[in-house]
């Protein structure tokens, strides 16, 4: 064999390709054919159906009751033949080696396994000039049903197999299982040869053969046929007849092995490592192909349809941010109206009572608790309106924000808070003139100087003093009275300076109150406004940033999908390259 | 096979016999009350209904390249099977080719047998090798003969002629019996033909189940079920079968139980012929049988089945 024949370049570029694509169980699996391939002799397996003539045939190869042969089913491991200088033996279980006699070891390894589940294959060694001529025979278990251990044997048995030799007996023509078994086989293990066995039984042989060949030609199975009769063979050698021998066909099927097999043993492990390279390209290949032919994919349709509704989202949000500030404005222009509507009207039905009440009181017995009471309705006055004006902000605050947030309940509470409700000044006092005993004494002297004067004078005529009693009565009397009368005016005046005040107060307090209101108004419009502004703003900015993410991911797996598509084809190429050295080797070989 | 069975040449698929009793034989698997499985080799079983079911190995001649002995030797292949199977009533090794040829044996092949034995053996021996070198005898019987009695049929009349019996009635009656048709026959009269209205009821019951599983009838569905795995008649097949084949053996017991379950006639009187007719008496018999702690557990089970048959003959007098 020479140092590197090119094969096993090929092999192990495969082994290469298997590796970077991860695909580990393909390596082992080249690995382990390798090891084989590189071995010197070419491994030939007997595989067939059940009760064929497996063993028989691999005994009258080699001229020695070796294999196991039985009425009933009776191969179960594989027994391995290889030359050697003197008979050897070995019984190979899952660990250990045992070395029983040559003759016995397969029935013994096949009675074993029906018991012990880890026997691997009995391996013998025997001088004989076909295995020395780089030959080694695998007699394999006969196929069963599908899964169980005996089959899984015969398939780890094929699995190796350098060039394979399908058994099959002329009692019928080649079953439909047969031929799927070699159509399988083939690809595996390109040097296949079929043995017509049990030919000295069936009289009618040579049509069965007839038929076979035309089965396989049909199926499209480039693999001789040759019929054989490992009685006569045996019976050949037992009595060194030639002619029986020339009769049995081994002599027909040992040229085919030398011819197929052993003239070019480095072609046929280059074949089967090309078939089996093959295979495995072929697994490789198959994925990417599908891959490649399904095209760059599509981008991810959901991804498309998110990056869709946030840009409609950005979108919608600067609509509203423009409607919301209209709804703000209109909402505390209506408010300021009807707080200034409500202020006023509050106010005067507060003046009413109180010219109501200056009717008849008078102000300066009752002021104190006048100026109370006035003190009181004015708060209320104040704290209903302003709790008004904070409910109504409340509920506007709500409607904007349903606006701006749709989804969120996010109410900017806190802009409400701070509104001063201490608006009420102290009433100031009237300056009411005090009607004091001197005042009333020089009323009273003003009047009853008039009267005195007057009922003196009117005295006089009657010839009395300016001063007489008549004048001094009418005197007193017209200084009580003017005394009386001076204090009837002096109440109707406090009267209407107490209303005069008190419309003053109200108006000032009118005046202040819905100044501070109206400020207060402005003041948490602005507050709402900018707040709202802000949100809006943090919102816009949020669905802006969550478009431009989607956008950058959706761009950065386009690029990803355009970066594996380019690798994918580069690899097939590769691998397609590697095919066709495979295929060029096996051109060599057919 | 089925001319075999019939000892001459049919070629129809459908046959109609008197067995005794009216018995129709047929080709494929369908509709049938009862299976012959054909397989010509030994091998693994066929996976089949216990009780209908029959294997043969149809061309035990083949074996170990059609040596004498290769029919004894499929005999006992086919008896070690028929003990550890559980999914047929028997296996049986017959060779259909010796059996139609010991049917149909002409007298001029039974001549050329004869002249044949008289030849020396180390003129005969080569000749017997193949197939091929017996057809090159200078006889014009001798090309058709490997293709009516294949090598073995050849080998073992020849045999036989050595032996002395030479007549053309002792070599059909030899091959006949060492094709192991008769074996066949009676395992079909014993196991089918006698137990035929049972086998037509499973199969009817067989037939009712496959409409039902197509058309659901709950409460119907359940009926049959009931009726199906409390049916006492398979179990008395199966139990006769493995009594037969060795599967299960009740020591002295044997022969009354093989009588109890109907293997010589399933009439009560039949039954009870061990038993002197005393049905009630054969029930306890069995029940303590059935309790006793010196049998395994198939033994108890047998003895249990066997206690089912008793009970239903006292009850109804028979147990149809």
């Amino acid at each position: 064999m020479t140092a590197a024949p090119p094969w096993l370049e090929i092999l192990d570029d495969t082994i290469r390709a298997c590796a970077t694509l991860r695909r580990g169980d393909l390596v082992d699996r080249l690995l382990d054919r390798r090891a084989l391939l590189l071995e010197p002799g070419r491994r030939l397996v007997v595989t067939g159906y059940p009760g064929q003539g497996k063993s028989q045939l691999v005994n009258a190869l080699i001229g020695t009751d070796v294999c196991a042969v039985g009425d009933d089913l009776t191969t179960v491991v594989p027994t391995v033949l290889r030359h050697a200088d003197r008979p050897t033996a070995a019984l190979i279980t899952g660990d250990t080696t045992e070395a029983p006699a040559v003759e016995s070891v397969a029935t013994h390894a096949n009675k074993l396994a029906l018991v012990r589940g880890d026997v691997v294959r009995a391996e013998v060694g025997l001088p004989r000039s076909l295995l020395g001529a780089g030959l080694v025979l695998v007699d394999s278990p006969g196929f069963g049903a599908p899964g169980c251990p005996r089959t899984a044997r015969a398939m780890a048995a094929l699995a190796e197999a350098d060039a394979v030799l399908l058994v099959t007996d002329a009692t019928s023509e080649l079953s439909s299982l047969e031929l799927e078994l070699l159509t399988q086989v083939g690809k595996l293990c390109p040097t296949v040869l079929v043995a017509l066995t049990k030919i000295d039984l069936v009289p009618g042989w040579r049509r069965v053969a007839e038929a076979d060949r035309h089965r396989l030609a049909q199926a499209g199975v480039a693999a001789p046929l040759v019929p054989v009769s490992s009685t006569l063979r045996a019976a050949a050698v037992r009595a060194e007849d030639r002619a029986l021998n020339q009769e049995s066909g081994f002599v027909e099927l040992i040229g085919c092995l030398r011819r197929d097999v052993l003239t070019d043993p480095v072609l046929v492990a280059a074949k089967a490592a090309a078939a089996t390279s093959g295979l495995a390209v072929d697994q490789l290949i198959a994925p990417l192909r599908e891959e490649f032919d399904a095209g760059p994919r599509a981008a991810d349709t959901r991804a498309v349809a998110e990056w869709h509704a946030a840009g409609r989202r950005v979108e919608r949000l600067q609509r509203e941010s423009a409607r919301w500030q209209t709804t703000l404005s209109d909402e505390v222009a209506d408010l300021m109206a009807d707080l200034d509507h409500d202020l006023r009207e509050r106010t005067r039905r507060i003046l009413r009572e109180v010219d109501d009440y200056f009717e008849a009181a008078d102000p300066a017995k009752v002021w104190p608790e006048f100026s109370d009471w006035m003190h009181d309705n004015l708060t209320a006055v104040a704290e209903t309106n302003s709790q008004w004006l904070l409910d109504r902000f409340e509920w506007i605050a709500g409607r904007v924000a349903r606006q701006v947030v749709p989804d969120a309940r996010q109410l900017p509470a806190e802009v409400l808070r701070g509104l001063a409700t201490e608006h009420v000044v102290g009433l100031r006092k009237p300056a009411i003139e005090p009607f004091s005993p001197v005042q009333k004494a020089f009323v009273g002297l003003r009047g009853s100087y008039s009267g005195l004067l007057m009922s003196g004078l009117a005295t006089t005529l009657a010839g009395l003093p300016l001063i007489n009693p008549i004048s001094l009565g009418a005197g007193a009397a017209f200084g009580a009275r003017s005394v009386f009368e001076e204090r009837g005016a002096r109440l109707k005046r406090r009267q209407a300076m107490a209303k005069t005040t008190a419309q003053r107060h109200v108006d000032d307090f009118f005046l202040s109150y819905g100044k501070e209101s109206k400020d207060a108004t402005r003041l948490i419009h602005r507050a709402l406004r900018d707040r709202f502004a802000e949100v809006a703003q943090e919102l816009r900015d949020a669905a802006a940033e969550s478009a431009r993410l989607i956008k950058r991911d959706l761009d950065a797996e386009a690029a990803r999908r355009t970066t594996r598509a380019a690798e994918v084809r580069r690899e097939l190429e590769r691998l397609l390259a590697l095919r066709a050295r495979i295929e060029a080797v096996r051109g060599r070989g057919a | 096979m089925m001319s075999a069975i019939l000892g001459e040449g049919v070629s129809v698929e459908r046959v109609a016999v008197d067995w005794p009793g009216p018995v129709e034989l047929m080709d494929g698997e369908t509709d049938a009350d009862a299976v012959v499985y054909l397989q010509p080799q030994p091998g693994t079983l066929p996976d089949t209904d216990a009780v209908s079911t029959l294997v043969v190995f149809s061309r035990a001649d083949e074996l170990g390249g059609g040596r004498v002995d290769a029919l004894v030797s499929a005999r006992g292949l086919a008896r070690r099977h028929a003990r550890t199977s559980n999914g047929c009533q028997d296996v049986l090794a017959v060779s259909g080719l010796v059996a139609l040829a010991g049917a149909t044996l002409t007298p001029d092949e039974a001549r050329l047998i004869a002249s044949l034995s008289t030849l020396p053996r180390t003129e005969i021996d080569p000749l017997l090798l193949s197939a091929d070198r017996f057809a090159t005898y200078p006889d014009p019987a001798a090309v058709a003969l490997p293709t009516r009695l294949g090598l073995f049929g050849i080998r073992l009349s020849i045999a036989t002629a050595r032996r002395g019996l030479r007549s053309h009635d002792a070599l059909a009656a030899e091959l006949l019996r060492a094709s192991g048709i008769s074996d066949l026959r009676e395992s079909i009269t014993r196991n089918f033909v006698d137990r035929a209205p049972v086998l037509q009821a499973l199969s009817a019951l067989r037939a009712v189940d496959t409409v039902l599983r197509e058309d659901p009838r709950p409460q119907l569905a359940n009926d049959l079920e009931r009726l199906m795995t409390s049916a006492h008649e398979p179990r008395e097949l199966l139990l006769l079968a493995a009594l037969r084949t060795g599967r299960v053996s009740l020591g002295e017991h044997t022969e009354e139980a093989l009588y109890l379950l109907g293997a010589h006639g399933t009439s009560p009187a039949t039954r009870l012929t061990l038993t002197n007719g005393d049905s009630y008496a054969a029930a306890l018999h069995w029940r303590t049988l059935a309790e006793s702690p010196h049998h395994t557990t198939r033994e108890r089970q047998a003895a249990h089945t066997i206690t089912r048959t008793c009970e239903a003959l006292i009850t109804t007098g028979a147990v149809h």
